[in-house]
């Protein structure tokens, strides 16, 4: 069933040449800040949920494409920063960006808590832990109603006067997301970054050279805690809302539904998954909103049935060369 | 003694503590047909089904056109409460042929993602056909009104399903144990491969075993209509509870679907009582303390 390739073929996340991801960068940052220039408000908006999609996404795939572990409650992170935020703002009366730096910090202790757990547990009982804490996180933000608002979330969370225009908080977004990517990039190009890969690889030969295996585990998952958080902080000031709706499972599966259309295995690959779900999410929306999980759906099987060697194919045979397929 | 009895007053009211756990039974034999079928499905297929809960929806829904359109009368209840779970079956038969056919060599997080767009369309073809007002099924006419017990009223119709679920427990046990189907399903779980080398068409039993475990959640969400209002967020719902009950219980296990279905909904009834704001936590804790102890669950097998 499954061919067992030789370890030097396996191509896993390369970053692109140094000459061609400096140019991707300026290109895109010169385009992203030109934008609101040529699009209307409503794309603004459009652009700064990409961002905040984006850089959810980029901190879901640290995990699944570096790390190979695929966790189904990372909306939990991205809620706890989006109330943390909220809460420090609207109940503690901070000022936004002091909350908005907490943010990622408590999505970062929670990410630490409940992956100390987690990391202990491999393939679908990992999925299954990580799932199981995010709904607590779920039920705890539906059932606190007195510091929540439960069902109704907490409403009025907006930026302060300079950062209230669209474009404003657009080109604020872009700054942080900036600034996380950058951030990111480092992290996955570092030595931890190649120990977190040869993990992915080979859980036992990273064990026999001498990489702490749980504990490399648990630091990425604190750290796409993290940036989920700040994904989340940034998102309640432009919502100007949350709800217990943020950390529901059914969220956890957009970062995912991003990476499996960007593709794993590569950096960049869920900026342009960010980029597509978006426009898709709009386009349907726009024309029947009902249909849209629908579509959301039948993509997701559609690419899993019908691009099994692309870009999923990938993910495949990295996870299988350390489990028994069925044909043994 | 004096502080227990303080903060909950209940304790020593006998009769209400009987009808609590009557009606936690009830509950948790609805979340057994579900839990017993998705942990059969994994067992022999080892995918998760996450749409599991999607059909117990589909089969509610059914039963609510079924009644409506059957013509009056406590026969046209029981006809429904036969041709919803078959619906849901043909359902789960269809989808394993199109579509889970395809991956079972794959990688099982690929398999957890295509079945969790299963529930995304299906919910969506839900919204389409039924629209998103709740609908309820009323219950059979003999059946419609509440008994005392020990001087508390219990509905009847939960004396069905506590009648019911005996026969279905003994009735899946005789199944499994007693039939070479069972010997082969049993079999299945253990060595796939082997199986198949011995001549037996495994791509057959697969499907088999699709269509038996989603009838049983279709025969669970049939009989579980007339007690809920039949709403589109039920899925989910459901799905997180008969998830609680197979990991606390075991994937693949049957006896272990039994015991933590009963457990579960014991605490669910209970936790209601005790501590109203955090009985979906504690459930949550309990299933993490399990994974963290004993990640294969209390009567399963450790992953290979």
């Amino acid at each position: 069933m499954t061919v067992e390739t030789p370890a030097a073929s396996i191509a896993i996340p390369r970053p692109l040449g140094a000459q061609r991801a400096a140019l991707a960068w300026i290109v895109g940052l010169a385009v992203a800040l030109a934008l609101p220039f040529v699009v209307s408000t409503f794309f603004i908006v459009l652009l700064i949920e990409i961002a905040v999609i984006a850089l959810f996404a980029t901190a879901f795939n640290l995990l699944m494409g570096y790390g190979g572990m695929v966790s189904f409650g990372h909306a939990a992170y991205f809620a706890l920063g989006a109330y943390a935020a909220a809460l420090l703002a609207k109940k503690a009366g901070w000022p936004m960006l002091a909350a908005l730096g907490a943010a990622p910090i408590v999505a970062a202790i929670g990410a630490l808590v409940f992956g100390y757990f987690i990391v202990r547990l491999t393939h679908t009982y990992f999925a299954m832990l990580s799932l199981a804490f995010g709904q607590i996180v779920y039920t705890i933000i539906f059932k606190w109603t007195s510091l929540t608002g439960g069902d109704n979330g907490l409403l009025n969370v907006w930026p302060p006067e300079f950062l209230r225009s669209q474009t404003a908080y657009y080109y604020f977004t872009l700054v942080i997301v900036g600034l996380c990517f950058l951030a990111l990039y480092a992290i996955v190009t570092s030595p931890f970054g190649y120990a977190l890969k040869a993990i992915r690889e080979n859980p036992r030969r990273a064990r026999f050279i001498g990489v702490n295996v749980r504990r490399h585990q648990l630091y990425a998952f604190v750290l796409s805690g993290f940036f989920s958080g700040v994904a989340g902080g940034i998102f309640a000031f432009h919502n100007g809302s949350v709800f217990p709706d943020f950390a529901f499972f059914a969220k956890s599966f957009e970062p995912l539904v991003v990476v499996l259309l960007g593709g794993v295995q590569s950096f960049y690959g869920p900026v342009a998954g960010a980029l597509g779900f978006k426009v898709l999410e709009w386009l349907i929306s726009k024309w029947a909103p009902i249909y849209w999980p629908l579509f959301l759906g039948a993509i997701v099987i559609a690419v899993i049935i019908v691009l099994p060697q692309g870009f999923v194919g990938l993910l495949e045979r990295r996870t299988w060369r350390t489990r028994p397929s069925i044909a043994k | 003694m004096d502080v227990i009895t303080n903060l909950f007053p209940w304790i020593t009211n006998g009769p209400l503590i009987a009808v609590q756990v009557m009606s936690g039974l009830s509950v948790g034999m609805f979340l057994f047909l579900v839990s017993v079928g998705m942990s059969l499905i994994f067992g022999v297929t080892r995918i998760v089904n996450l749409a599991h809960g999607s059909f117990y929806m589909v089969s509610a829904y059914l039963m609510v056109t079924l009644v409506e359109w059957l013509p009056e009368g406590a026969a046209g209840f029981w006809i429904a409460l036969v041709l919803a779970p078959i619906g849901v079956a043909i359902l789960g038969g269809v989808i394993e042929v199109t579509l889970l056919r395809r991956i079972y060599h794959r990688d099982p997080m690929m398999q957890l993602i295509l079945t969790f767009g299963l529930i995304l369309i299906i919910g969506t073809l839900v919204l389409l056909v039924w629209g998103p007002d709740n609908k309820s099924v009323s219950r059979p006419e003999a059946l419609a009104g509440a008994v005392r017990i020990f001087g508390q009223p219990f509905p009847s119709y939960y004396l069905l399903v506590l009648a019911l679920a005996p026969v279905i427990a003994v009735g899946l046990w005789l199944i499994f144990y007693r039939t070479r189907w069972g010997m082969l399903v049993r079999a299945a779980t253990v060595d796939r491969e082997m199986l198949g080398a011995l001549g037996v068409d495994v791509s057959l039993l697969y499907t088999e075993v699709f269509v038996f475990g989603s009838w049983l959640a279709g025969v669970g969400g049939a009989l579980a209509a007339p007690t809920i209002a039949v709403a589109l967020g039920m899925d989910a719902d459901v799905l997180i509870n008969a998830f609680v009950v197979v990991v606390i219980g075991g994937l693949g296990s049957f006896a272990g679907a039994l015991i933590s279905a009963l457990l579960v909904g014991e605490l669910q009834s209970f936790g209601i009582l005790i501590f109203p704001a955090v009985s979906i936590v504690l459930l949550f804790a309990i299933m993490a303390i399990v994974l963290i102890l004993r990640p294969w669950g209390l009567l399963g097998r450790p992953e290979e």
